[in-house]
């Protein structure tokens, strides 16, 4: 008896003391290291990207938009989206709510970086083109994209029973990745406005502090999506919890109603 | 749930459902999207896919093109001359072969110099290709401007 008594009151402690962030927070020690590491990488991205890196010998000042937009093009296209992908083919082959989730997370990072590309896209491409768009292949196939993962975030939502759901989703979600190889290959397969892969690997196009400054955006870029996907992700655990809870609570209700 | 609830006798084991039949025949519906996805890709918009003709192609094609609106891509080989009615007047060249072009459009960017890549919208009329649009090409490459160079990004 005293030993129940005693695991109560440490349950009740324990409770006390975790409830506040882990039922009604997203934060963690992780979300913090990523959100200082965010904090402090940008406020150097603005330092390097806006005063310390040179104007470009034609472009001039425009080239300062390449910190933001190949960092923000890279972390959507190529890792958020890569997330989704992986998430949804581990999601067809065990099930996984957490896999599910994690590639829902993911596609709704991707698409606001990738909303974050076009817009600075387009706010480059009018001093230096001449013009805001145009349909050339690379800024054609991007589109489609983030409307393939507008569409795909639609499917999550849609009123089909969950595990229905989740299926659809997970095959638009890998279906959807095919056409990032078409925006990654578009400038070599066809003719088109926009530049070429300026960062090869093994030959890259950047002078020194320009690519210096390039690698501090490609990091707040990475600091910053990582630190919303996990709160994104923990968000959308909650939610699944607190359905599965109303779930289990209407299933108890019913059950009195049948006994009374 | 307490025992002997009538409710908790029911046979709650979810039900085996032909699973690993149906999601085999979803993989291949997949890949045959995926195929024909690539298929698309690969053949039918290479060729609709053509964003410009390049100079030399341009004057190959003059007399199927007639009068059509196409774009022309080349480097700008002469010092473009605009004159009093705004009319830019210069030359593109590509693969040794060279295109008068008069520019009767909004005025192109100020990257627009000798020696710059561009696409110009336009037809042919007569010998000259009148452009109605110039969008200034930017490679890939980057290179800082030094400190002591004149003037920047012209």
């Amino acid at each position: 008896m005293t030993r129940v008594t005693t695991t109560q009151s440490e349950d009740a402690k324990s409770a006390k003391s975790k409830a506040p962030r882990d039922a009604f927070g997203t934060a963690s020690k992780l979300t913090r290291v990523f959100g200082v590491a965010a904090f402090v990488l940008t406020s150097a991205l603005l330092v390097f990207a806006l005063v310390i890196s040179p104007p470009e010998v034609i472009q001039g000042e425009s080239v300062r938009l390449f910190y933001i937009h190949v960092p923000s093009a890279i972390v959507s296209l190529y890792l958020a989206f890569s997330i989704t992908l992986v998430g949804s083919i581990i999601y067809l082959r065990k099930k996984s709510i957490f896999w599910d989730l994690m590639a829902g997370a993911a596609a709704e990072i991707g698409v606001i970086f990738c909303a974050i590309t076009l817009i600075t896209g387009m706010l480059w491409g009018r001093p230096t083109w001449g013009v805001y768009w145009k349909w050339d292949p690379r800024l054609t196939s991007t589109a489609v994209s983030f409307l393939l993962y507008v569409g795909y975030l639609a499917v999550r939502k849609l009123e089909l029973p969950p595990h229905v759901r989740r299926q659809r989703a997970a095959i638009l979600g890998i279906i959807s990745f095919a056409n990032l190889i078409i925006v990654r290959y578009s400038v070599q397969w066809w003719r088109s406005l926009h530049q070429g892969t300026t960062l090869d690997p093994v030959d890259t196009q950047l002078d020194g502090s320009m690519l210096f400054s390039f690698f501090l955006g490609m990091l707040a870029m990475i600091a910053i999506g990582a630190w919303l996907l996990v709160h994104r992700f923990r968000v959308a655990w909650m939610e699944e919890r607190k359905a599965e809870q109303s779930l289990a609570a209407a299933i108890v209700e019913r059950q009195s109603e049948g006994r009374s | 749930m307490t025992k002997g609830d009538s409710l908790t006798d029911m046979n709650l084991t979810p039900r085996e459902l032909p699973e690993q039949k149906r999601s085999y025949r979803n993989w291949i519906i997949c890949g045959i999207f995926l195929a024909a996805g690539a298929f698309v890709v690969t053949q039918a918009l290479g060729d609709a896919a053509v964003f410009y003709l390049n100079v030399d192609e341009a004057q190959e094609q003059k007399v199927d093109l007639a009068d059509d609106t196409f774009r022309m891509q080349g480097t700008v080989v002469s010092e473009p001359e605009t004159n009093s009615s705004g009319i830019i007047e210069f030359t593109v060249g590509w693969e040794g072969t060279t295109q008068t072009v008069r520019h009767v459009g909004e005025e192109p960017t100020d990257l627009f110099a000798f020696g710059q890549s561009v696409i110009v919208e336009g037809r042919f009329i007569g010998d000259i290709f009148q452009s109605t649009q110039i969008l200034v090409k930017h490679s890939e490459n980057y290179v800082a401007d030094n400190e002591d160079r004149d003037g920047v990004g012209v």
